[in-house]
């Protein structure tokens, strides 16, 4: 077998029992936790009857493993279940498709623009060291990762929305209506969720492209005669990649995170806000679906992004 | 690291002064305050700032400044506390599993991994929901979310330190095994983990006030900075004061504490000393 077709392999087996060892983790949690389903559905003057009839119609009699092994063989279908109460008897797996699509808009728009900020930023900061420019590239950077999102959030509103009146402080028009309104409307939220991570991309291209732009291939690279844009976009700037996107790649835990706190804000349907409705409404079906969507997203970037880096530096696969 | 070093250091020594500035207001603030965080008064509600409420007054006419000066101590307790039990295990676990490897290794770095692919906020709602909201499930929240990172740092550090001839000449005089990790080791490694706790404090700060601010988190009437930005929130667009000052300041504190993290990175970071 070729080594980068094992490599490729090694990592899915890898990021797939993390993703089992995730939903036990998950389930059992869940189990745990105080609160009885059937209470929650029914209220605390549920008969006995009713309850073990509710009981029976959601498995929730049977043992724990066939429950785990009920449960995880639907989630393969993606088939999550029914929803307690927050969106009471319907199915999980619905509420999903529906909303998923929403917060993966969100996501990427705030990636692309975080992406694009921290180019301009890192780039002009590396290239005038020790400048004015540098100095204040790098405090916005550090200003950016102190800001909490959901604050700076509530800022753009103020500023943009009630103050010029630009931009809507609530709702979000999904993509499949309207691609246009999808990025007007999710214009706000998505530079609140990207703030902070332009910062740390920013920090991470700086650092990396300045310590780069030293090294003694660059310098060969000007010995023998190529111009200043080919050294720094073939032997600077490439290789500043690798660390670029490998941390783009652990960002994605904190963007998930801002998201689900964000979307609530702006009043997105999201897979972050079902979350918070669920946790409300002790939706406990459909809290440890989310936590688990959230969690296959994490493992499936993170694969991704290891590809990409395995094709930037084909040492890493061997 | 010398204070010298450290004094000469724009970025340690702002930092630094704005986190003392921040720990000086938290501790004595509230004592110099002549309003009470729970001192409703009604017929002062929703006052814009002036002298005497610098950052006006909420809708049940408190004082906000006193507010915030006593969430941030309730905030700072609670990052503080989750952050200090992170290290306690995190430290532990990376201690031994990079210092012995094999499959102790395996295990604790697969736990870690999990925790790790997580969404950090996500991780924490999900335990509110299965631990019940309050200040200490907060704090066991913010610990779980930072475990993995402090285990990580610390068994890839004590990896490259195991084969060191310190290391080995303390082995050779017969020291115990937990004496060379936590006497030997650790103080070697310590660098990278302060500046991480350093960093953690702020984005504990950053996940308390969050949980909190969606309702999940410190419940009403304890005044965490979170519960006051959610207050704040309800009538933002007719007083928008109480949030936005409220959350200047929280950015104010991280800012210190993030370049104070900045400070001793570059500060114990030689390659970055050469170059700057």
């Amino acid at each position: 077998m070729p080594s980068s077709l094992k490599y490729f392999l090694t990592r899915l087996s890898g990021s797939l029992i993390t993703m089992l060892v995730g939903t036990i983790v998950v389930f059992l949690v869940m189990k745990a936790a105080p609160g009885d389903p059937a209470l929650i559905v029914l209220g605390d003057y549920a008969t006995d009857e009713t309850v073990a009839e509710f009981n029976r119609k959601h498995g929730l009699d049977a043992p724990l493993m066939s429950q785990y092994l009920d449960w995880l063989g639907g989630l393969i279908q993606f088939d999550f279940g029914q929803s307690l109460s927050v969106s009471s008897g319907e199915n999980i797996g619905d509420l999903l498709l529906y909303r998923l699509p929403n917060t993966i808009f969100v996501g990427v728009y705030a990636i692309l623009i975080a992406v694009t900020l921290s180019l301009v930023l890192g780039t002009l900061a590396a290239l005038n060291r020790g400048t004015s420019v540098d100095t204040s590239a790098t405090s916005l950077a550090v200003l950016g990762v102190s800001m909490p999102d959901f604050w700076f959030g509530y800022m753009l509103i103020l500023g943009l929305s009630i103050g010029l009146g630009w931009f809507p402080s609530y709702g979000f028009t999904p993509a499949s209506e309207s691609l246009a309104g999808a990025f007007y409307s999710g214009f706000l939220p998505a530079l609140a969720i990207a703030a902070p991570m332009a910062a740390v991309f920013t920090r991470t291209l700086r650092t990396a492209l300045i310590e780069n732009l030293d090294r003694e291939h660059v310098m060969v690279a000007k010995a023998m005669g190529h111009s200043g844009r080919f050294r720094f976009l073939h032997h600077v700037f490439r290789n500043s990649l690798i660390p670029y996107i490998t941390v783009v790649g652990l960002q994605i835990r904190y963007l998930l995170g801002g998201v689900v706190i964000i979307e609530r804000i702006f009043g997105i349907n999201g897979v972050g806000s079902l979350m918070v409705e669920a946790a409300f409404a002790r939706d406990f079906f459909v809290v440890q679906a989310c936590a688990v969507v959230f969690l296959g997203i994490v493992l499936a970037v993170n694969y991704v992004v290891d590809l990409i880096c395995a094709m930037l530096d084909p040492r890493r696969v061997r | 690291m010398k204070l010298r070093h450290f004094l000469h250091n724009r970025t340690a020594l702002a930092g630094l002064t704005i986190t003392t500035l921040f720990l000086l207001a938290v501790f004595f603030g509230p004592m110099l305050s002549k309003w009470s965080s729970n001192q409703h008064d009604f017929m002062n509600a929703l006052q814009a700032p002036s002298w005497a409420h610098p950052f006006g007054t909420d809708s049940l006419g408190r004082d906000v400044i006193t507010r915030v000066l006593e969430g941030a101590r309730i905030s700072l307790l609670i990052s503080v506390s989750g952050v200090f039990a992170a290290m306690v295990f995190g430290i532990t676990a990376g201690l031994y599993s990079g210092f012995y490897g094999g499959w102790m290794d395996v295990v604790v770095m697969r736990v870690v991994d999990l925790l790790f692919a997580f969404p950090a906020f996500v991780l924490a709602l999900f335990l509110m929901v299965a631990l019940g909201y309050g200040v200490t499930n907060v704090a066991l929240a913010i610990m779980l979310v930072y475990l993995p990172i402090f285990a990580r740092i610390t068994r890839n550090m004590t990896e490259t330190v195991r084969n060191d001839a310190y290391v080995q000449a303390a082995q050779v005089m017969g020291q115990g095994v937990p004496r060379i990790l936590f006497r030997e080791i650790l103080p070697n490694i310590s660098a990278p983990i302060l500046v991480q706790a350093t960093i953690a404090i702020a984005f504990g700060i950053v996940i308390e006030s969050g949980l909190s601010f969606i309702g999940l988190g410190v419940q009403p009437p304890t005044p965490s900075l979170g519960v006051i930005m959610a207050d704040g929130q309800e009538y933002f667009r007719r007083s928008p004061w109480v949030l936005t000052l409220t959350g200047l300041s929280v950015t104010i504190a991280l800012l210190g504490l993030n370049l104070l993290g900045d400070g001793i990175r570059d500060l114990s970071d030689p390659r970055l000393k050469v170059r700057e």
